[in-house]
């Protein structure tokens, strides 16, 4: 019984996949005009079971992020719903305190690695939708290296591995070499099953994997913040723990780079290796695409070699939308739930208002301070940035730009990054006014001489912005990295009239505030699809149609 | 003389209370691993941004200064800004009360109106039915996790019988204002508050009971009986009015609880509450909303204790009594 209901979820998991790179291969997002929905409601439901009883029940027509595999299987025999299968940007690894022994020793390391049988916890504990992780990066980052070889499943041959090295066995105990005694009991840090049922069952299953090894491990459950703060003062001996990434590399130099083995930084496992220290230099401060794709390929090379942490597994998102809405954009890496399926989607028949679950409330509405995922759910419709990425390729799609470039020039005595926008002529703000390029200088400007947090690593390297007539910007940076594209590209713009009488941006609450022209509109402006009506606390935001955004038939 | 000794030493313990919570709620949360900065856990959020971080929230001041703007603001009553919302925590609060104050402030009282009365008649009519009733619901409401009940209200009378709605307070788009939405915020709350009444009245029902069978068996009610008083009278006059006190206190001691809200109802009906925005503000590291909301929640109590020990008095005149007899 088991059996076949583990095949009948990788059948789905893999035709989901497949249904996916067929659709991708239509989309033509050149082609999208919209948004043809005129009021958007983002419903506010936190109880997964509610969730999924409003979806059934038609009370919300779009649900993302569906993790508990039978909730899968349920809405997969829904007639009325579709479901969107894609790779994400998670990823779940197993790290270690390379600070101190035996986690020092990398033969050990590389001998987990062999010893933990990804495929089957991935089939086991998430029925198939999740992918074994035998990268450093997610699959759907187009800088991962999927080529390298990770080493498969087989404890005999880490068991050699580490007989080659010199340890031996001692009551089933691993002795190191040189050693009389077997190893001391240690532990793996987890967050509780309370918090994370499968990062716990995860960990107890990693745990037994790593004793059959001859490894004295135990799991440790401890609060989330309790975790993190014992990773954060370096006192354990190894971790669980998920990460949402992104479609760049950076993680890559936060996790590994020594100099981010500080407090607050993210080098948890220690690892200060001049030759990773110098490919993710490399990697971070490459002038162009090309060089930035190999020296990604390089730390990632090195990191398959070094093992600082074990790659686990990364989670597929799934998203459910009710089968009247059509046009939907989905591809291999994303779910319906996505900007061009808003602008692309409308209903059969009549229009009506479009539901859109949102799991947490959206405490901050401030595009400064707002820093959770529900926060830039609605945000995010609101206001637009300069480029955007292609949902099938990832690569970069002009958007307030209609075109870049990004150059490589001398500045005193060295080099650096001169970033160049030619923005769109037709775009308007939602009172009205027309979008110049004194905006995006004015936002830069602003974000950087305030120092807001979220955004400064973004602008802290901006040394000049040039405006060159209205539509024409030059941003000139400190030094050289092509990843400063992505992140001067990624940032919200804010008109200039507002940032220039704006004083407290910490606890500014521009939906509280009415514009000064337009009675009808609040302070919460941008040039996005939608444009704020109403958020009742704990219920729901409404949204309404941006009737002058750019991409609408005018 | 005396009752004012009594009542000086009272509120001067209470002060002392509330001087003790006001510090030990600066200090645990500080205490506690983790900070709201270290929380952050994204590679992409680097150690300068989280230094940034830490300014904006004022956490980069000496401990003694922020110390003190911290009892500034708890005796001021402005409580200073969230971290995590980045609004003024009264106006949070505010905005969370009255739906918790409605759900748990009605269910409080449907619960135990409901469960004194049928505690009051299954003693008096022991093995009947309203006795196996209270029984078997003191039993359901220890045995069953409340959000058992609730999903399964909720899948019940919200999803195949679909009377009432999955979700919040406000139907959407919401109806005129007036009688409309009134009718359709109770329409709202009738599945919340009657899952908190069943889960609720059992407990009342039960510890009334036991109360009342105890005192049933009393002399002073022998005596009533035997002066040929009627049941009814004996019932509610005599016996229920004698364990009056303790009822008077649990009332009391409930009533911070009513403000302190009910996070499992909360998640479950998608409602805008206090419970919640607590958990948040203690699992998020949010200082400021966490020590408002624990020190309101501790005034509360310290003002609910005393007016319980003021209460006494109406519903028991001997206490009164015996204070005046102490001088």
């Amino acid at each position: 019984m088991l059996a076949k209901r583990f095949l009948r979820s990788v059948v789905f998991a893999t035709c989901g996949i497949a249904i996916f790179v067929a659709a991708a291969c239509g989309v033509d997002v050149d082609a999208i005009r919209g948004p043809k929905i005129e009021e958007l409601y983002l419903v506010i439901i936190r109880d997964p079971d509610a969730q999924l009883l409003a979806l059934e029940k038609g009370q919300i027509d779009l649900l993302s992020d569906i993790t508990r595999p039978v909730d899968i299987e349920r809405l997969a025999s829904n007639e009325e719903l579709s479901l969107s299968l894609a790779q994400g940007f998670h990823a779940f690894f197993l790290g270690f305190n390379i600070r101190k022994a035996p986690w020092d020793r990398v033969e050990l390391r590389r001998a987990i690695w062999q010893a933990i049988p990804r495929n089957q916890l991935v089939r086991d504990i998430f029925s198939g939708y999740s992918a074994p992780l035998s990268t450093f990066l997610p699959p759907a980052s187009p800088y991962c290296a999927e080529d390298l070889e990770a080493p498969p499943y087989d404890l005999g041959s880490a068991r050699r591995t580490l007989q080659e090295a010199g340890w031996r066995y001692s009551n089933g105990f691993l002795v190191p070499p040189g050693e009389d005694l077997p190893l001391k009991p240690m532990k793996i840090l987890s967050p509780t099953a309370q918090v994370a049922p499968t990062t716990a069952e995860l960990a107890q299953r990693i745990t037994a994997s790593l004793r059959e090894l001859g490894l004295p491990m135990d799991v440790e459950p401890v609060d989330f913040s309790t975790l993190i703060a014992r990773l954060d003062e370096h006192a354990f001996d190894s971790y669980v723990l998920a990460w949402q990434l992104s479609r760049d590399p950076d993680s890559l130099y936060a996790f590994f780079h020594s100099s981010m083995d500080v407090k607050g930084g993210y080098n948890i496992c220690g690892i200060h290796d001049d030759e990773l220290d110098a490919a993710l230099e490399a990697l971070r401060w490459a002038p162009d695409e090309e060089d930035a794709r190999l020296a990604a390929r390089r730390a990632q090379k090195l990191l398959s070699e070094k093992v600082p942490m074990v790659p686990i597994y990364s989670r597929y998102f799934v998203t459910a939308l009710r089968k009247e809405w059509k046009g939907a954009v989905t591809t291999r890496i994303a779910t319906a739930d996505n900007v061009w399926s808003l602008l692309a989607m409308e209903p059969e028949g009549k229009m009506r208002p479009f539901y859109w679950c949102l799991p947490e409330e959206p405490r901050n509405l401030n595009p400064f301070t707002a820093s959770s995922a529900y926060d830039w759910q609605v945000l995010g419709l609101i206001y637009d940035t300069l480029l955007t990425a292609d949902p099938e390729t990832l690569e970069d799609l002009p958007w307030l730009a209609r075109d870049w470039k990004v150059e490589t020039v001398s500045s005193g005595d060295g080099q650096v990054t001169r970033l160049s926008f030619i923005l769109r002529d037709d775009v308007l703000w939602q009172d009205g006014e027309p979008f110049t390029a004194k905006d995006v200088a004015a936002t830069i400007s602003f974000l950087k001489e305030h120092r807001v947090p979220r955004f400064w690593d973004a602008v802290s390297d901006v040394e000049a912005v040039t405006v060159k007539g209205n539509h024409e910007i030059t941003i000139t940076m400190k030094n050289t990295s092509y990843w400063h594209l992505h992140q001067i590209g990624g940032l919200p713009i804010l008109p200039a009239w507002q940032l220039a009488s704006l004083e407290s941006w910490q606890i500014w609450q521009p939906i509280r505030m009415i514009h000064p022209q337009k009675r009808n509109l609040t302070m919460l402006v941008g040039t996005g699809p939608f444009v704020f009506s109403e958020y009742r606390q704990g219920e729901y935001v409404r949204l309404v149609r941006n009737d002058l955004f750019w991409l609408m038939s005018r | 003389m005396a009752l004012k000794a009594y009542w000086g030493r009272r509120i001067a313990s209470s002060l002392l209370v509330l001087a003790v919570v006001l510090v030990l709620n600066f200090f645990l949360f500080r205490i506690l691993p983790g900070d709201p900065v270290s929380a952050i856990i994204d590679p992409r959020f680097s150690p300068q941004a989280k230094e940034e971080l830490a300014a904006l929230f004022g956490l980069d001041r000496p401990m003694g200064e922020q110390f003190l703007l911290y009892v500034k603001q708890m005796l001021t009553f402005n409580f200073g800004v969230s971290f995590l919302s980045q609004r003024p925590v009264w106006d949070e609060i505010r905005s969370r009360l009255p739906n918790t104050l409605i759900l748990l402030s009605s269910a409080m009282a449907i619960s135990a109106l409901l469960g004194i009365y049928l505690g009051v008649i299954a003693a008096a009519k022991r093995g009947g039915f309203i006795e196996r009733l209270v029984l078997w619901a003191g039993a359901i409401s220890f045995s069953f996790p409340s959000f058992f009940i609730q999903l399964v209200m909720l899948l019940l009378f919200a999803f195949a019988m679909p009377i009432f709605p999955l979700r919040g307070s406000v139907s959407i788009p919401p109806p005129p204002p007036g009688w409309p939405a009134m009718i359709d915020y109770i329409w709202h709350m009738v599945l919340p508050v009657s899952s908190l009444v069943i889960l609720g009245f059992g407990s009342w029902a039960l510890y009334v009971r036991n109360l009342m069978v105890k005192v049933l068996g009393e002399d002073f009610v022998f005596l009533a009986r035997a002066k040929g008083l009627p049941q009814r009278l004996i019932l509610w006059r005599h016996a229920f009015r004698s364990i009056l006190p303790p009822i008077v206190t649990i009332i009391f001691l409930s009533l911070p609880g009513v403000v302190s809200g009910a996070v499992i109802t909360e998640t479950v009906f998608s409602l805008h509450g206090v419970g919640r925005f607590l958990l948040e503000s203690v699992t998020g590291q949010d200082y400021p909303a966490a020590g408002a909301a624990f020190f309101l929640l501790a005034l509360l109590t310290v003002a609910c204790n005393l007016l319980a020990d003021l209460a006494y008095g109406f519903v028991d005149p001997r206490i009164g009594l015996e204070r005046k007899m102490e001088r």
